[in-house]
């Protein structure tokens, strides 16, 4: 045996000796003379091995030394923890060979795989270890929410009790069956989308409601999350729409145009799509939604501001599969696209691009907008087919004429007007305070805050079964307006038509 | 061929031999491999000890430095011997390394199973360990030296190294975490050591 110092793992100090007690994972150098050690757990030995505490709990160890040399003793042995040696108080020599530790109140172990308690000799040389493991049993895991990606799998996600601080490694099994008959089922494939989650590719049945929980395990116990019950078809979720293009709209400063695809994994299903689209100018980081895109595949943003990069995203909700009166799940959003709105290349009094033109108001109130516009329309306009294109032409119109328009804000004549038949007439501005505009009509803020169906007094036109008002509230905080159309002027959420510079149409 | 200790020389003595161009690009091949696995080994111990916690990572803490089924460090006098047995003896080290990184990957597979960078590695390793040591002998097979010994049956090994693992759980997780530290030192070791060996073979490299 090695000298008196020799444990488990010898000392580089001791002599060459015959090793009683070779392992096979050392038998190659067993005599060998220049290496005197060897792995002899009988040599010292540290009781309990590799122990299992609650946190806060005490424990009492005592280090072994068996065997030869004579003269092995206690005396001078000390522990470390973690690598830092004990107080000395915390030890006493129980008898000749056997050293005695008292720790108290332990905190959790500092790595996964255990605290590493060592017995050292006199000269520092390793004895014996134990790894020892101090944690919390875990708690039962929570908010469990699960989706498929077009009915083909699901994928679930977790949240761990205790806010997942064990100290100890758990683990965690997902769990799943039919909810009226078969074997309990073990999600196989972990950390799919973050530490918590799991998924499970194939072989899941439509129609029937599913039974799924999370079982939590470590070496302290275990604990089980409440049962989730779902039926496939309630959680669908699908790709982002793809080929989304975002585009300006001919000249217009103030509007982009986005189209996209819908998802094509779903086509083959009856369903109908909800998108929502945001958007937010390249340098901020502030988005803005627009909710409600009902199953149409083109939006309009307007209200922008010229001359600058917007980027926009889309994301997609299938709902109704297969008659399921469930909304679906949100797609994650497509990737960014980006386009930039026009500037025109208008010199303003000083020359510079950034001046606000002479003998435009300081802000263009959509509400003051729209109703030159429909006062416009009623007096000139004769559309069978009322649409967007024709609002496109007018607002055209309107920035050519802007110009030549006095401080009154008197309009122009001309015959680029989107009437067919008539040219539109002069119409003096209408003052904000005297709003006179359809119904609900928001004032001072020069917003929609309401859109209703116009006053039955207005005469009934064809082109105006075509504007229709959803009555929906548009959000006060967004900025710009949304046209989401088929090519129909669906709804108007919101004015505040263009940049603080003024370039407002009016 | 005639052969200096330590260098291969005089190209056209011999054309019987096989093209010296060819074994030269073997052998920098090699030497190349073997560099960049001594960078692989020096992290894959830098990994480990850290995931061992300390004192395995302290700059004092030394357990002894045990041989290992078979497996010691290179001798002191290794530099010293003429290099078709030095050769030799990285290929043999060489090929007893995969299996006993294999076993430190299942222990540490149950005692760090939240590392996979960690248990990569030494996968990682395990399969480098066995390219190089092919690589070294097809050196040496090129130079018309055999290896000395029979190398042990793949299955054999992975028998010594199983009959490892039951050795070092069944003593505890601390002395599992020692082994695996000596493992991993032992692989950094011998990849350095070929390394040198090659690059005294490298035409142009010191003699």
């Amino acid at each position: 045996t090695p000298s008196g110092r020799s444990g488990p793992f010898g000392t580089a100090h001791s002599a060459p000796q015959a090793i009683p007690h070779c392992t096979e994972l050392l038998q190659a150098s067993c005599g060998a003379p220049d290496r005197p050690s060897s792995l002899t757990p009988d040599t010292a030995v540290i009781s309990p091995q590799d122990p299992t505490l609650l946190i806060g709990s005490s424990l009492q160890a005592t280090c072994s030394v068996h065997g030869d040399p004579p003269g092995a003793t206690a005396e001078g042995l000390y522990w470390t923890l973690n690598g830092r040696r004990l107080a000395p108080e915390l030890s006493r020599v129980l008898n000749a060979s056997t050293l005695a530790l008292a720790l108290a109140n332990l905190n959790g172990s500092r790595q996964q795989s255990g605290d590493n308690l060592v017995c050292h000799a006199r000269d520092g040389s390793i004895l014996a270890g134990s790894c020892l493991y101090v944690g919390l049993p875990p708690e039962k895991p929570f908010n469990i929410s699960c989706w498929s990606k077009n009915m083909k799998d699901l994928t679930c996600r977790w949240t761990p009790g205790a806010h997942g601080e064990t100290f100890l490694h758990t683990n965690y099994s997902l769990k799943y069956k039919l909810r009226w008959y078969g074997q309990d089922n073990t999600c196989e494939e972990y950390h799919t989308v973050g530490p918590h989650s799991c998924h499970i590719p194939k072989d899941l049945a439509l129609f029937t409601p599913y039974e799924i929980w999370v079982e939590a395990t470590n070496r302290l116990g275990s604990a089980r999350s409440d049962v989730l019950t779902l039926d496939i078809l309630d959680v669908v979720t699908t790709d982002p729409p793809p080929d989304v293009h975002v585009s300006r709209v001919g000249g217009l400063e103030d509007q982009l145009s986005v189209r996209w695809v819908s998802p094509p994994a779903l086509k083959d299903f009856l369903f109908q799509a909800k998108y929502q689209i945001r958007y937010r100018v390249e340098d901020s980081v502030d988005w803005k939604v627009v909710d409600d895109v009902s199953n149409q595949t083109s939006c309009r943003l307007a209200g922008l501001k010229p001359g600058t990069v917007y980027f926009v995203q889309v994301r997609c909700n299938p709902f109704g599969i297969y008659g399921s009166k469930k909304a679906g799940i949100w797609s994650e959003w497509s990737h960014p696209t980006a386009a930039s709105t026009p500037r025109s290349e208008r010199p303003g009094p000083g020359g510079g691009a950034c001046e606000p033109r002479g003998g435009e108001p300081s802000s263009g109130p959509v509400r003051r907008e729209l109703k030159q516009f429909l006062g416009w329309l009623k007096k000139h306009a004769y559309c069978s087919n009322l649409s967007f294109r024709l609002y496109d032409q007018w607002r055209a119109w309107m920035q050519k004429t802007h110009k030549t328009r006095n401080q009154e804000g008197v309009l122009t004549s001309s015959s680029a007007g989107a009437s067919p038949e008539r040219s539109p007439a002069q119409t003096a501005p209408v003052p904000p305070s005297a709003a006179a505009g359809p119904p609900g009509v928001g004032k001072e803020q020069g917003a929609y805050h309401g859109w209703q169906r116009p006053s039955p007094a207005l005469p009934h036109r064809p082109g105006r079964e075509a504007l229709k008002h959803p009555g929906r509230q548009p959000r006060p905080e967004s900025q710009g307006a949304v046209l989401c159309t088929g090519g129909v002027w669906d709804s108007v959420y919101r004015g505040s038509w263009g940049a603080p510079s003024g370039q407002a149409l009016e | 061929m005639s052969r200096r200790e330590g260098s291969l020389e005089n190209p056209q003595a011999d054309s019987s031999i096989s093209p010296l161009p060819h074994l030269e690009a073997k052998i920098r091949q090699t030497h190349s491999l073997a560099r960049l696995l001594t960078k692989y080994a020096e992290q894959l111990l830098q990994e480990y000890v850290q995931h061992q916690g300390d004192p395995f990572g302290l700059p004092g803490f030394s357990p002894p430095r045990l041989p290992v089924a078979g497996l010691s460090s290179p001798a002191p006098g290794h530099a010293g011997l003429p290099a078709p047995e030095r050769l030799r003896l990285d290929a043999a080290a060489l090929s007893a390394l995969p299996p006993l990184l294999d076993v430190v990957r299942r222990h540490q597979a149950e005692l760090n199973p939240r590392a996979p960078r960690l248990l990569r590695r030494l996968e990682d390793a395990a399969r480098q360990a066995r390219a190089l040591g092919a690589a070294v002998e097809a050196v040496l097979a090129a130079l018309g030296a055999e290896p000395r010994e029979p190398r042990p049956e793949p299955a054999a090994a992975a028998a010594a190294a199983a009959a490892a693992t039951a050795t070092a759980t069944d003593a505890g997780v601390f002395p599992a975490k020692v082994l695996g530290l000596r493992v991993c030192g032992l692989y950094r070791e011998w990849v350095s050591r070929t390394e040198g060996d090659l690059g005294q073979l490298v035409p142009g490299g010191p003699a």
